[in-house]
């Protein structure tokens, strides 16, 4: 599975794709299950140069019923920095954002956002 | 065509291109030319001496320039090259070709030639721009007045900080 | 402190104007972000993970509390209500929008400050001794020479665009307090055989993907020719360093290719074509210098009850042990701000804590306020009679943890926490470390030690001159740490050398208690933990670590 990213031109803030537009929340992102559906997503982003910047693809796995990147790097850009637990968009709370910190990703990742006990 | 713009007096204007580039084997055309560097060290002579149009010469950032010197004569632009915007060397160059070589001629940049950087530009010492980015002879000239005051010395006149300080 | 005049201010306006016209044009789509980013990078705006990150400059660490206060309010208005001090004496913002980017420049170039410079390939903030005209040691103060060179350096018509970024150090002092050898150019002040002063010129230091410890290309440089000798190693280096390959570009693979003595010829001889004409007038050199003569120093003031305070507050007494410095006249002392609060984020500052700070400096530090590169603050000029009351003021604020050069004091770069380039955290590694040795007795019966994080080659952490050094590695998608040990940043400058394999997150605190432990066992009197090492070599360290490894 996969969802498309980006951050936005105008505040930098991390989005991903939904039926051309862009959404702020991974839980809303479109996921899709098809090699050339994502890359026609992808193509078509390309061509939102005013609106987003490097739109890219990332993979995705499941966790505790929801979508999870399987980089932990992409799993960081979904929650937010693990230092300050209420900025970024982890700051909501929730089943998904819990189950991003969760997520034990498949083969690229460690899991461990929660290893380091946080202030 | 691409643009030229070119400054005379610090007046910003769209021009006309006389100049053409010429390959290396191709033979002389008449007019105005723009031969490469190795070209101009080759048939140095012959070209100094041609008298139905004026010479030009177009080096490469990785072109030393002292190797200009003794062959200036009738060379009436030299060219410098921007392969990328960032790459920082024809600025040095023009510099040196200024106020080491004491070059008097055109020194035209080309390539990724972007406004952004027309103040630097203009400061080291070119006064022929082909802009890659679509500016014009005005928005140009607005960029490269941009800063009303400089740090430091350069190869144009203007007075840095400390020797307008000293007037006060 | 310099104060700028109406041609500084004039470059600030010009600037940020030309800065709003080049966003508006990126957002009208007239610039593609391939052309925008070099631009914006200039003015030292990134795009990070979560947002764009911007970096002002703290020129070579010096700010006033109108200017504190301004970057509080930025905290608030535009960001999170906190700011990051980098290991360039920096402060970075993490939550910034590019639409307010040009606001925020403008409230910057209001108490005359900017980002000029910041990023991009081009000469960065100069990095200057943090105790500068304080610091008992130091032979006159290097700030004249840091504000002369930002000039000099600003907008540099033929040095904008070099092969790769540009840092230059200066120090006046014996002790190096700026890491000046790992510095593209460090500028170490030193007294001529006439009296006069001059510099040991050191270039090609650096960190990265290659560290070095830089040579001296000329042992004794006037003061008077500087401005000369720096165009020509900028002159040297922006023809001749590689632009092929990002990771050789910097001036330190060059002089390393060339090797010491053929850079230094090469200098010289550009050196004497440019000539006199290329330096700063003396009049333009002591119109800064008077900006840097303090007026306000009392002679002999009273030290009021400070010692018997001293005597009577053991925790008082630890802090004064050891985030007080001796300064250059009687009755005055040096404070360091620990920016490394146990458990907290290495650098960061929340708005309330930068007003505090700005408030003490104005009643108590003649207005005056650095930041290190070790990613503290400073209040230069404390008259000692004050330091109680700074003390209590800066603990309620949480801003007096007495860990200065100790164990906890702990450098780390933003890592993946923030950064785009990054493979692995910093952060929660420090807070990690700081936490196992928190108590204040065991961190002081340690002594120096200098750990220092970076979560990926570009060592903005500094791991390379860490006594304990951790770079983040990213294996196979997961978060792996690898540790050198031996590197110094301070005047006897090291790399250090790897330990041994790469270790799991989980493991790195208590490899770094295996290594202080295993110096406790063998160091011997008066050692610190780098003079152990130095006698010892790595093997009972490696030892420590690597011997139950499962």
């Amino acid at each position: 599975m996969k969802a498309l990213t980006a951050n936005r031109l105008s505040d930098g803030e991390v989005v991903f794709w939904k039926d051309g537009t862009w959404v702020e929340r991974l839980s809303e992102a479109q996921v899709f299950s098809d090699e050339a559906g994502a890359g026609e997503a992808e193509a078509s982003a390309r061509t939102q140069r005013t609106v987003v910047i490097d739109p890219y693809l990332i993979d995705l796995v499941d966790s505790a019923g929801f979508w999870a990147p399987v980089s932990y790097r992409e799993r960081i850009r979904a929650l937010g920095p693990t230092n300050h637990e209420l900025h970024g968009k982890q700051a909501e709370g929730g089943g998904a954002v819990e189950a991003l910190r969760q997520a034990h990703g498949a083969a690229r990742s460690s899991g461990r956002v929660n290893l380091i006990r946080r202030k | 065509m691409p643009k030229l713009i070119r400054s005379t007096g610090g007046v910003f204007e769209e021009v006309e291109d006389t100049f053409v580039a010429i390959e290396d084997e191709a033979a002389d055309p008449g007019g105005d030319i723009l031969v490469s560097f190795s070209r101009l060290k080759g048939g140095g002579e012959a070209l100094a001496a041609r008298s139905h149009g004026r010479l030009g010469v177009r080096l490469e950032p990785e072109d030393e320039i002292e190797d200009l010197e003794g062959r200036l004569a009738g060379v009436a632009l030299v060219a410098l090259a921007f392969p990328k915007f960032r790459d920082g060397r024809p600025f040095t160059a023009a510099r040196l070709l200024r106020t080491r070589l004491g070059f008097k001629g055109e020194i035209r940049a080309v390539g990724d030639v972007l406004r952004d950087q027309a103040g630097f530009m203009v400061r080291c010492g070119f006064d022929a721009f082909v802009p890659a980015d679509g500016a014009t002879a005005s928005s140009w000239a607005e960029a490269a007045g941009r800063h009303s005051h400089v740090y430091q010395r350069a190869a144009d006149a203007r007075a840095p900080a400390f020797v307008e300080r000293q007037g006060e | 402190m310099y104060r700028y005049d109406a041609i500084d201010r004039a470059v600030l306006a010009d600037r940020t104007a030309e800065f709003r016209d080049q966003v508006r044009r990126r957002l009208a789509g007239e610039l593609t972000e391939d052309q925008f980013k070099p631009l914006r990078l200039m003015n030292g705006l990134y795009l990070q993970l979560h947002a764009y990150m911007l970096r002002v400059a703290v020129p070579y660490g010096s700010l006033n509390p109108v200017q504190m206060r301004a970057l509080a309010d930025i905290a608030r208005r535009f960001d999170r209500g906190y700011g990051h001090f980098t290991t360039r004496t920096n402060i970075q913002f993490n939550w910034v929008k590019l639409d307010d980017a040009p606001d925020i420049l403008d409230a910057l170039a209001a108490v005359d400050l900017h980002a000029i410079q910041t990023s991009g390939n081009c000469i960065r903030n100069v990095t200057a001794d943090p105790y500068a005209g304080a610091a008992a040691d130091e032979l006159e103060d290097p700030r004249v020479w840091c504000e002369a060179i930002r000039q000099w350096s600003s907008l540099h018509p033929e040095f904008s665009f070099l092969p790769r970024k540009f840092k230059i150090a200066v120090t006046a002092s014996p002790h190096d307090r700026t890491a000046a050898k790992v510095h593209d150019i460090g500028l170490l002040l030193r007294r001529g055989r006439d009296g006069e002063t001059g510099f040991e010129v050191i270039v090609g230091g650096g960190m990265g993907r290659t560290p070095y410890v830089g040579p001296t290309i000329r042992a004794y440089l006037p003061s008077d020719r500087l401005f000369s000798y720096l165009e020509a190693i900028l002159r040297v280096y922006n023809r001749h360093g590689r632009r092929d390959n990002i990771y050789k570009a910097r001036i330190k693979i060059l002089v390393a290719a060339l090797g010491a003595e053929a850079f230094a010829r090469e200098v010289e001889a550009e050196w004497e074509k440019i000539g006199p004409e290329g330096d700063l007038p003396r009049a333009e050199i002591d119109r800064i210098g008077a900006a840097f003569t303090n007026p306000d120093f009392v002679a002999d003031p009273a030290s009021g009850d400070f010692e018997a305070r001293r005597a009577a507050e053991p925790a008082f007494a630890r802090f004064v042990r050891n985030n007080l410095k001796a300064h250059i006249r009687p009755g005055y002392g040096i404070v360091d701000i620990s920016l490394k609060g146990i458990g907290e984020t290495p650098g960061d500052i929340s708005a309330d804590q930068m007003d505090l700070v700005a408030d003490l400096a104005e009643r108590f530090g003649q207005g005056d306020i650095r930041s290190t590169h070790e990613q503290n603050l400073v209040l230069p000029h404390v008259r000692l009679e004050h330091v109680h009351e700074v003390w209590k003021a800066l603990d309620a604020a949480g801003l007096a943890t007495p860990n200065i050069n100790l164990i906890s004091d702990i450098i780390a770069c933003p890592g993946l926490d923030y950064c785009a380039l990054a493979n692995a955290r910093a952060i929660c590694v420090a807070q990690d470390i700081a936490r196992r040795f928190e108590t204040p007795e065991r961190a002081e019966a340690i002594g120096e030690f200098k750990i220092k994080i970076s979560g990926c080659i570009n060592a903005c952490g500094h791991h390379h001159v860490g006594h304990i050094g951790i770079l983040g590695v990213d294996k196979k998608g997961e978060e792996f740490y690898q540790l050198t040990l031996g590197g110094s940043g301070a005047e006897d400058a090291a790399v250090g050398k790897m330990l041994g394999p790469a270790l799991p997150i989980d493991r790195v605190t208590d490899a770094v208690e295996a290594i202080v432990d295993a110096y406790l066992r063998e160091r011997r009197e008066g050692e610190r933990f780098l003079d152990t090492l130095r006698r010892t070599g790595d093997a009972p360290f490696k030892e420590a670590v690597y011997a139950e490894a499962h």
